[in-house]
């Protein structure tokens, strides 16, 4: 006798809900049947929430945060931001959390990820030439480097200070570095509130 | 300290096993090949994480598992259970997991282990001392360990980043010769501090269980010279050279003489055996004093390799109060060092069961 399973269409599904992050194959076939079986428009709904939010949300431009449309993101549109001093984190998600914080009211730059040479990521496949653009044509004197504590984080903040001290700017720009205290081997995202409040007031200069 | 209540789960050749262990001493027996080593393996992985048979947490699941479980109950009070599947690592203190493996090592229990390999640590490469420091100091010093991790993982950027270009990066080097350094200056800061700890100790276990007049010293072999920062600086044509850093404490040492000359080119297998284990005893009592507990001493195998004297000799130096696992293959010797062992918990062990026997 064969063996009698899902219709395809549900396997289909329970296939793509697997991929997610977290979702294991129980999860995936709760989730499904439940999909299916939510009340009014729910199911819609939910599949025009992912299109739209695939279709518009892109990068921004400028900083690296998520922006709908082409107009860079709401940080970048800030007139009250401090234009001064910039940021700089290895992920958009990193920027959340700091400005929870409520200790920064400058400008962000993501990175897009760290240096990282067993894993194939270099400098030149990270943001870094839209820094330098942002520091060039813009009035900016701080850099806070608050990327991770962990070994390429590290490495990513050394050589950013360094690159970054080459640049010929005719004006001084300070480099710092958040002080020690992120979670070991994390990025900020693990990081709590105070933890980054206090790693961001006791900043040290490179 | 004590483990109790041992619990293994597809671990080497043990596909369910529960083994209630005594407080003092625990005498294996049995044949080659039955799992003895396996079940004292799996306490000093369960406790630090690492064991001394391999690096791989593959080896350890049963044949044809991709998974494997240990739980014990650590000073009747915290129980501990370290799981492996699929390449992950799983740990729980009393139950909740415990995502850092810092904090877990830290709640764990202190352990020494005694090998027949233990020779190695004489006449080996520096990486058998290399790993004798590093499993000490690690249970000494709450920043080692990390910093060892860090130190390892920038090391391997840094070699593969020497080796990648037809003409080195620089820049890109230089970004994780600071991390480099940073972390090495820890790790060569306390395998100096422990080295020169251990000596009194080692020198003390040496002529106990020696039982000659000739002295045991240990020294502390920098491999970065007296600054890390400058001989990694001056390596820098070498480096060109040979695309690899080749100064750093990867390259460190452990120097044993006995009376001022070289134990592992000069001296009989006896003398050796006597020095490896003079180093592991040595562990032990730096532990206890400087932890203020008793570690778990794991001893696998060596009794039939000594000679009646050493033989006596260790089991008196072997802090008393301190609970033992010990394995052997040959009873023979048992019975003439009745008093050290006479209170000894006994099991056999044969095709992956254990046997409570006395
Ligand atoms: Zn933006």
């Amino acid at each position: 006798m064969r063996r009698v399973g899902y219709p395809a269409e549900i396997v289909d599904l329970i296939s793509h809900l697997k991929r997610l992050p977290g979702i294991g194959p129980k999860s995936a076939e709760r989730i499904a049947i439940w999909l299916l079986r939510a009340k009014g428009e729910f199911a819609f709904e939910f599949s025009g929430a992912i299109r739209s939010a695939k279709e518009q949300v892109a990068f921004c431009r400028f900083c690296g945060f998520f922006a709908s449309g082409q107009d860079g993101c709401d940080f970048c549109n800030d007139p009250d931001r401090n234009t001064e001093c910039i940021c700089v984190v290895e992920q958009p998600t990193d920027m959340l959390p700091i400005e929870r914080t409520g200790a920064f009211r400058g400008h962000y730059h993501s990175l897009g990820g760290k240096i990282s040479p067993l894993d194939n990521i270099g400098p030149d496949e990270l943001r870094i030439d839209s820094l330098v653009q942002r520091i060039k044509n813009g009035e900016v004197n701080e850099i806070i480097l608050a990327v991770g504590s962990d070994v390429e984080g590290e490495a990513t903040a050394s050589f950013l200070a360094d690159h970054l001290k080459r640049i010929d700017l005719g004006r001084p720009l300070a480099i710092t570095r958040i002080a020690q205290g992120m979670p070991a081997g994390g990025g900020l995202e693990s990081a709590d509130e105070l933890t980054l409040f206090r790693a961001l007031d006791g900043r040290r200069s490179l | 300290m004590r483990v109790s209540a041992l619990r293994l789960h597809q671990f080497r050749c043990f596909g369910s096993l529960s083994c209630e262990l005594g407080e003092g001493v625990n005498l294996f027996t049995g044949d080659n090949a039955q799992g003895k080593t396996s079940l004292v393996e799996s306490i000093c992985v369960l406790l630090r994480l690492q064991s001394p048979r391999t690096s791989s947490s593959s080896d350890l699941a049963q044949f044809g598992a991709d998974a494997f479980g240990i739980r014990a109950i650590l000073d009747g009070e915290r129980e501990l259970s370290h799981s492996w599947q699929a390449g992950k690592r799983r740990l729980a203190l009393d139950g909740s997991p415990c995502r850092k493996s810092g904090d877990y090592l830290e709640a764990s229990g202190l352990v020494v282990w005694m090998g027949n390999e233990d020779i190695q640590l004489v006449r080996g490469a520096g990486d058998s001392r290399r790993r004798y420091l590093d499993f000490a100091a690690s249970q000494l010093y709450p920043d080692y360990r990390p910093a060892l991790l860090a130190y390892e993982k920038a090391l391997r950027s840094r070699n593969f980043l020497l080796k990648r270009d037809a003409s080195p990066n620089w820049r890109q080097i230089d970004a994780y010769s600071g991390v480099l350094i940073r972390h090495g200056e820890i790790v060569i800061r306390r395998r100096s501090e422990l080295v020169s700890q251990l000596q009194p100790w080692a020198a003390e276990a040496h002529t106990h269980v020696g039982g000659s007049r000739e002295t045991l010293a240990i020294s502390y072999v920098s491999g970065s010279g007296s600054s890390f920062t400058q001989s990694l600086a001056e390596s820098q044509p070498e480096e060109l050279r040979r695309r690899v850093t080749v100064v750093g404490p990867h390259r460190d040492d452990l120097q044993l003489l006995i009376d001022g000359r070289s134990a592992g080119q000069y001296a009989s297998e006896g003398q050796q055996r006597t020095v490896a284990l003079s180093l592991k005893l040595a562990q032990a009592r730096l532990l206890q004093e400087r932890r203020q507990t008793m570690p778990i001493i794991l001893v696998d195998d060596i009794f039939g390799e000594l000679d009646p004297g050493r033989r006596n000799a260790l089991l008196s130096y072997l802090p008393a109060a301190a609970q033992k696992m010990i394995t052997t293959t040959h009873l023979n010797w048992l019975d003439s060092n009745g008093g050290a062992l006479s209170s000894a918990a006994r099991f056999h062990v044969h095709a992956g069961e254990v046997v409570r026997i006395s």
